[in-house]
């Protein structure tokens, strides 16, 4: 039979009353992440040819890329930060970024239904002339 | 006598994942428990008609958040045994250290659930207070806390370097001084001990019987680990499977709570005789599609863990079954519920470990 007496948390919880709390005062102190986390993806419209392999080899279909129209969006909340986009992207236009993701809130659904988290880009097509010289 | 039937689950305090077992009870003893599960069914399976091979693992790591590391390596070794991958040295043993890191991360989340659930919420905290500091280790160094993606087919995604190793060891080291008080309260502690001895008793014949598999069989004392296999460099590793004999709910505490000092250990061995130096080889990509068919095993906190993967020399899988551990400690379970008192039901269900999303996939 074990001694009621010999309670071993005690020190320990002693120590607690006098120690300072384990926790953060979040979102007054937020803890840095470290070099190297994963964070969300960026993207630079500027290299991309869409060649859409990307939103190929994406495990969790968070890439739309619709070559004729110049398109490019990605849907944050769908994306799971795997990394493999930015592996497979030969123009280096893709990035994980380090700090901590967005939130997104159901009050960012505009009167439109769009998405939260849904990021698009559009470029433009060439001039002519660009065109001409090309083919 | 009158018989009620009570559901235990999807919702109760003490599961943090849905299941439902139907109590039969006649008074106060259970003399029938009915088991269902299937409420966070995700058909992960099937997504490898959809998903590449070489994309599938980031998928097949989130099948469980607390193994996931574990996960994505049984689906990355299996493949590479499909397709005759040379695995870099200093991958393999980068994914040992990891592989133990999420062990000592599972028990420690464990344990705290353990604690919450015998109404010891002082330990519950520091249990997970320690937690946090593993979980901090993995950001550092896989850049997730939970779900880490470094595992690719052929090997890893990042180094540790030396450096960041021997610090990781000093931590986890002095963790293990910090965890040594813990562990303390849980084997002395009269109330614990109160609680949990003598409650559900898995004898050995019977932990034979229903197959049961990891720290559930260990503690019924079956020396039974998948590592003692050697397969993923745990041949260079000195060690023995933990055995308790008891067999009820304080010995699977007990059992856990010394495999924690057993993966910092391990942990140790594994930095000191790995190949040192920077910029070492980590990955060698696989060519081509895979065909063939595979059983790989591990062992994962739970237990072990088996995976089936059948490749037809497509870009995507023809089949991927996971058999998790608490899937094969479902049995196990039932024969503890039946014939216990209906309060001791929560204990001897917490102590299996379950994890109902691994089951469920
Ligand atoms: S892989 Fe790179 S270049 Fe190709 S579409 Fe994606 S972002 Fe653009
Ligand atoms: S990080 Fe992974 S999930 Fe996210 S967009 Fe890239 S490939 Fe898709």
């Amino acid at each position: 039979m074990a001694n009621p007496f010999r309670l071993p948390m005690v020190p320990r919880a002693l120590r607690n009353l006098a120690s300072k709390p384990a926790t953060r005062l979040y979102p007054t102190e937020i803890r840095p992440r470290f070099a190297g986390a994963r964070g969300e993806i960026e993207f630079d419209l500027e290299t991309c040819n869409f060649c859409m392999l990307c939103a190929r080899r994406c495990p969790a279909a968070a890439i739309t890329v619709a070559r004729d129209d110049r398109y490019w969006s990605i849907d944050q909340l769908v994306c799971i930060a795997c990394g493999v986009c930015v592996d497979v992207c030969a123009k280096k236009s893709l990035t994980m970024s380090e700090g901590s993701r967005h939130i997104h809130t159901k009050a960012e659904i505009g009167p439109d239904g769009r998405r939260p988290g849904l990021e698009e880009w559009t470029k433009p097509a060439p001039p002519p002339a660009e065109i001409n010289t090309a083919g | 006598m009158k018989r009620t039937t009570i559901p235990f689950g999807p919702q109760h305090p003490v599961l943090p994942e849905p299941i439902v077992l139907d109590l039969i009870l006649e008074d106060e003893k259970v003399i029938d428990a009915i088991p269902t599960i299937g409420y966070i069914h995700r058909g992960l399976e099937m997504m490898v008609e959809r998903v590449e091979y070489t994309e599938m693992g980031f998928v097949v790591e989130r099948i469980c958040g607390i193994c996931s590391f574990m996960h994505g390596m049984g689906y990355c070794v299996s493949l590479e045994s499909i397709m005759n991958v040379e695995v870099p040295e200093r991958a393999r043993w980068l994914r040992l250290i990891w592989a133990e890191i999420s062990r000592v991360q599972s028990h420690l989340l464990w344990l705290g659930l353990g604690a919450d659930a015998f109404g010891f919420e002082n330990l519950f905290m520091h249990c997970w207070r320690m937690r946090e500091e593993i979980l901090d280790i993995f950001e550092q160094t896989t850049g997730g806390r939970i779900i880490h993606s470094v595992n690719r087919i052929g090997g890893v995604k990042r180094d540790i370097s030396d450096t960041e190793l021997a610090a990781i060891l000093a931590r986890l080291q002095q963790l293990g001084a910090e965890f040594k008080e813990t562990a303390r309260v849980f084997g002395t502690d009269p109330s614990i001990r109160h609680r949990l001895s003598g409650v559900g008793v898995l004898s050995m014949e019977d932990a034979r019987a229903v197959d049961a598999v990891g720290p559930m069989a260990r503690a019924s004392g079956i020396a039974m680990d998948t590592r003692l296999s050697g397969t993923f460099m745990y041949d260079h590793i000195d060690f023995q499977p933990i055995v308790e004999t008891a067999g009820d709910c304080l010995a699977r505490v007990l059992v856990r709570l010394r495999e924690v000092d057993q993966s910092i250990d391990i942990i140790r061995q594994a930095i000191d005789r790995m190949p040192k130096g920077e910029g070492m080889p980590l990955e060698n990509k696989p060519r081509g599609n895979p065909t063939g068919e595979v059983f790989t095993r591990l062992e994962q906190p739970r237990g072990e863990v088996l995976y089936y993967v059948k490749a037809n020399g497509t870009k995507n899988l023809e089949r991927f079954r996971a058999r998790t551990p608490t899937f094969a400690n479902i049995p196990a379970m039932i024969k503890l519920v039946k014939g216990s008192d209906l309060a001791d039901v929560p204990q001897i269900i917490l102590t299996i470990d379950p994890c109902i999303s691994c089951t469920e996939r």
